[in-house]
């Protein structure tokens, strides 16, 4: 094993563990010394492949950087720094192990270089981000977290299969591009465990269902890893799939439209990473140079725009204690900072000039139309039109603004505390200095950059499709007010087929299980197995006795012996004179 | 090769500390001179391990000096890769001996650390002598101890038990010095390394096997012969129990690898058959008997002549990966059954009942207790990453390679153990709460966790990296296969 790499996801893992042994300003300094050190060991690796372990014959990689895996890790260790920093005022030392550990796994991912270390990285960030979900530790949290980790549970059985698979049929672990096996069952199965991360539709709908019964600060981790180590890999071995570009289009459509019907708003902010998770799956499939940077430029700029924007509705589900938009409002009198902050995302995810989002969406969709995709172009840019209307202008609307409904005037907001506010001050300068100095990002993307974002007819356009959707908003306001429904989405089938099915596993199959079932289990097995055992031990007995036996004859045989030393020497007399008899008997017979 | 012989003053630095403690210990120091005699013995030992070469299979830290001229027999100490693992531990588990009887000892708490520090001198001198009288001293200077741990500190049937082991083993080390004395007639050296080149007549060879057989079988133990094994462990106190199941059984074993295999090949050869049987019936019988025990110290203690029988199984395949897979186990089950010993001493401390059916839910009150329990019970039924496993997977595929109704019989075995294994657990610590546990505080303390957590560490290092003991083996066991080879 090379050293001289230390694995930042490593330093996370494990360094998480030392947390509960601190107290107070020392643990919280060294809580954001944590992802500062991953951050700082990214930034300081250097292209190769590191941490190569031979095991049997087989080689795993933990260490592949090259372009693409370290603006990935970046960003992740970024986002570690952020979401810690946000979470710095929580007492639960378990959260902070679970999103630390969360956040490792996926620099794990990021770096790994085989299929199997990918895959236990991938396992892990499952555990610890259900564990983000559980500690909510709300009846509906449990609930929740039990679906994810189902879901993500056959998700890695799934690719677990697919690894295998086709590492019997080609004999190699490598992760690289899977071209060369499209169609075949094991790139098929592989291909199905990574689109489940990324949340495609119909698979997805495991995220806006977990991410809304997280903990304030944990859906912020929650949103960054799972679905973008997602595109990474797509990114990795499935670009330029076709099927990628059509299931992104129409994911980028399917999240704006629930988004639509949402009421709550961490739920409606789950939606839109599907949303944009399409755009970054669209571009994987496109493929081209430009295509793959916009899809990774945009994974950068989404995680950090996106946890920006769950802060904010973070923040103000913890200190109003509200997640439903019918219930909110008026909150911009006391909750200035946090709404600014906010806004900064819901510019950013909107892709308004100046910001992030602007000079990374646009990429993709440049992408989709440089290929002649007309369709594709069209979905992306109704999309965009949405999400603009949903979190650029609804949310911050009734969750800060909008008519003062009966609940908000019972609960006023204050600012939350300092540490959520720097978090988010941070999230925002980078979503700003991203979109003033798109060259900051372009600099780490992995194919050489030919784009330029801020041209007139760019700008123009997109002030164009903001400005007539904000016109749509105000004048289409009372439609778009929210009502306390619920969607129904794809998990509707699983989570009905699974009440089902448990039904009829408690009532007929228990039946069976119980009585037949168990009945033959214990004629065939249980008893002739303990009947042996009792037998044996019983023959055990039986051996021992043999044995403590000849002990014992011993024994017998001294007593009987002892009686010959009567102490009468008449009786030592006679038995010498028998004795030497004896001897002069055979010796002359030996004759 | 160092400033110091490492060997003797490993050897008899426990002997010094229980002349210390016999003089000088009323019952608080003697605790004490055990704890830092036994500490300083890992501590003075570590040369051994650090600058151990690993390529040679010649013995290393060799020190000789001429004893009794007239019969050729010389003091002679000296270490390879198969009784390097066993020096250590001996040591360690000799410290953590100490560490449980902390308080579990009460009555004579000076003559019961001098008995535990004459053990352990005799423990490290056996493995570490590099001749059979010197072998034999230590074997027989094992018995003392033991028999006055078992007899004087030991539970309600300990007289029995303690004179049935003292029997049971002296009939076996008197037919081996009647070997010994045959070997050094026959061959005018009792070093391990000449006798191992010496030629023997092949119907001499058969006697002495026999000979020998009859004390280290009934050290493993092998069946029939096993049967003072059960009472002895139940009844010996835990320290006891720990010497008794790590360490003691080893010597059997170890005699098989350092004399049987080496000096008299011809027999091994042909008694080969019936060994393999005798282990087979080893592994499942016992596994059988162990299944419907109802004492939880009775029930690891039986589980052990299971376990043995995997070791003489892999021995007589006489192929590489047996052989090696066997001494692996060997230290394994030293660590694992040492381990369920201390588990079990440590809660019989609390409650005083040793019956299955007086326990139940001990998890709910004692979790980190549980947990290790369960670590310690996982990898005794050879769970994968733990240690267990790679000795079982090694001894497995020697013993298929062998005949395959011996693989099937050896895993046979491991289905069994895993059984009783994860049933004792499940009847132990899950479920309700057993009423007659209720307001006992039967959680570890700091002193039992540290007690317990090299065994755990151990457990998990030699699961997940077992070169670390087997990269110690490579060399001697390819020597001791090569022609009967020579140490």
């Amino acid at each position: 094993m090379t050293l001289g790499w230390i694995h930042p996801g490593l330093v996370l893992i494990l360094g998480a563990w030392v947390l509960p042994l601190l107290r107070g300003r020392i643990k919280r300094a060294a809580m954001i010394l944590l992802p500062a050190a991953a951050l700082a060991l990214c930034v300081a690796s250097t292209p190769g492949t590191h941490g190569v372990v031979r095991v049997l014959g087989q080689e795993f990689v933990f260490g592949r950087v090259d372009a693409t895996s370290l603006v990935f890790s970046y960003v992740f260790s970024l986002m570690a720094c952020v979401g810690i920093v946000f979470a710095l005022h929580v007492e639960d030392d378990s959260q902070h192990i679970a999103a630390l550990t969360y956040a490792g796994s996926a620099l794990g991912v990021t770096f790994a270089g085989d299929l199997l270390t990918l895959y236990v990285f991938w396992e892990l960030m499952a555990i610890a981000s259900t564990l983000l979900v559980w500690q909510r530790r709300e009846p509906a949290a449990v609930k929740a977290g039990f679906r994810y980790l189902l879901v993500h549970v056959v998700g890695g059985l799934v690719l677990l299969a697919g690894i295998a698979i086709h590492w019997s049929q080609t004999g190699s672990l490598a992760f690289g591009d899977m071209h060369a096996f499209s169609g075949g069952v094991g790139w098929s199965l592989i291909l199905v465990a990574f689109l489940l991360n990324a949340a495609v539709p119909p698979l997805g709908a495991w995220l806006p269902d977990a991410y809304a019964e997280a903990t304030v600060t944990g859906a912020v981790f929650m949103t960054a890893f799972t679905t973008k180590s997602a595109v990474y890999v797509l990114i990795r071995g499935f670009a330029g799939t076709e099927l990628l570009v059509w299931l992104g289009a129409a994911m980028a459509l399917y999240g704006v439209v629930y988004a639509v019907l949402e009421n709550d708003a961490r739920r409606l902010l789950a939606y839109h990473i599907i949303s944009q998770v399409g755009y970054m799956v669209c571009g994987v499939g496109i493929g081209t140079e430009l295509a793959i940077n916009g899809a990774t430029a945009h994974a950068f700029a989404h995680i950090l725009y996106k946890a920006l924007l769950f802060m904010g509705a973070g923040a103000v589900l913890q200190t109003t204690g509200l997640r439903k938009l019918s219930e909110m409002g008026g909150l911009y009198k006391t909750m200035p900072k946090t709404l600014g902050l906010y806004m900064v995302g819901a510019f950013a995810i909107s892709a308004v000039p100046l910001f992030s989002g602007f000079v990374s969406k646009s990429m993709v969709v440049s992408a989709a139309g440089e290929t002649h995709r007309a369709a594709v172009f069209l979905m992306l840019t109704m999309a965009s039109a949405g999400t603009f209307l949903h979190t650029g202008l609804k949310l911050p609307y009734y969750m800060f603004f909008g008519r003062k409904s009966d609940h908000a005037l019972g609960r006023r907001g204050i600012e939350p505390p300092g540490n959520m506010l720097v978090a988010m001050a941070l999230a925002a300068v980078a979503c700003i200095a991203i979109g003033v100095f798109p060259g900051l990002l372009y600099r780490h993307l992995p194919n050489p950059v030919d784009y330029a974002p801020y041209t007139l007819h760019h700008v123009t356009s997109t002030l164009g499709l903001l400005g007539f959707t904000a016109l749509g908003f105000f004048l289409l306001l009372r439609n778009l007010d929210p009502e306390p429904t619920i969607s129904l989405d794809t998990d509707w089938f699983y989570r009905r087929g699974a009440a089902g099915f448990e039904k009829w596993i408690q009532k007929p199959l228990a039946r069976l299980e119980s009585g037949t079932v168990g009945g033959i289990c214990d004629f065939v097995i249980r008893r002739p197995v303990l009947g042996a055992a009792s037998l044996m031990r019983r023959f055990d007995g039986v051996v021992d006795s043999a044995l403590v036996g000849i002990g014992r004859s011993t024994q017998s045989l001294s007593r009987v012996l002892k009686t010959a030393a009567s102490g009468h020497a008449q009786h030592y007399g006679l038995f010498m004179a028998a004795g030497l008899l004896a001897l002069v008997a055979l010796a002359m017979l030996a004759r | 090769m160092n400033d110091y012989p490492v060997l003797t003053v490993t050897t008899f630095l426990p002997l010094v500390g229980a002349a210390l403690v016999f003089f000088r210990g009323g019952e608080r120091l003697a605790r004490w001179i055990s704890l830092v005699t036994t500490l300083a013995t890992l501590i003075v030992s570590a040369p051994l391990y650090f600058r151990f070469a690993k390529d040679s299979s010649a013995l290393q830290f060799v020190e000789s000096a001429d004893w009794i001229p007239t019969w050729g027999v010389s003091y002679g100490m000296g270490v390879d890769g198969i009784s390097l693992p066993f020096i250590f531990l001996a040591s360690l588990l000799s410290v953590l001996c100490v560490g449980v009887s902390w308080t579990a000892v009460r009555t004579r708490v000076r003559e019961f650390h001098v008995a535990l520090l004459v053990a352990e001198t005799a423990m490290i001198g056996l493995f570490a002598a590099a001749n059979l009288f010197l072998f034999f001293v230590f074997w027989e200077l094992m018995v003392i101890p033991v028999f006055l741990l078992i007899g004087v500190w030991g539970g309600p049937r300990r007289v029995y038990a303690s004179v049935k082991f003292l029997i049971f083993t002296l009939a076996g080390s008197v037919l081996m010095l009647v070997g010994i004395i045959a070997l050094h007639k026959l061959c005018g050296t009792l070093d391990f390394k000449a006798l191992a080149g010496a030629s023997i007549a092949r119907v001499h060879q058969y006697w002495l096997f026999g000979a020998f057989l009859a004390a280290f079988a009934v050290k493993v133990p092998m069946f029939p012969v096993h049967t003072w094994l059960p009472d002895a462990h139940t009844e010996a106190p835990t320290a006891g129990s720990v010497i008794l199941a790590a360490i003691l059984l080893k010597m059997g074993a170890y005699g098989f690898l350092r004399v049987s295999l080496p000096v008299l090949p011809d027999a091994v050869h042909h008694f080969l058959l019936p060994m393999l049987v005798m282990s087979a019936i080893a592994i499942v019988y016992g596994a059988y008997v162990t299944l419907v025990q109802t004492d939880v110290k009775r029930l690891i203690a039986y589980s052990s002549v299971s376990h043995m029988g995997f070791v003489t199984l892999g021995i007589f395949t006489l192929e590489r990966k047996g052989v090696e897979g066997a001494i692996l186990q060997m230290f394994n089950h030293g660590i694992l059954s040492a381990a369920l010993f201390l588990c079990v001493g440590m809660i019989y401390q609390r409650t005083h009942t040793r019956e299955i059916a007086d326990y139940g839910g001990v998890a709910r009150t004692a979790p980190v207790y549980s947990t290790l329990l369960a670590l310690f019970c996982l990898a005794a039924a050879g769970f994968p990453g733990l240690n267990s496993f790679v000795g079982e997977f090694l001894v497995i595929g020697g013993a298929f390679e062998t005949g395959s109704w011996l693989g099937a019989m050896a895993i046979w075995g491991v289905a069994l153990g895993t059984t009783y294994l994860l049933w004792l657990y499940y009847r132990v610590v899950m479920g309700k709460q057993n009423p007659k546990l209720a307001g006992l505080a039967l959680e570890l303390d700091a002193r039992e966790l540290a007690t317990l957590a090299p065994l755990a560490l151990l457990a998990v290092v030699v699961g997940l990296y077992p070169e670390c003991v087997l990269s110690y083996l490579r060399a001697p066991v390819a020597a001791l296969l090569a022609t009967g080879g020579a140490p």
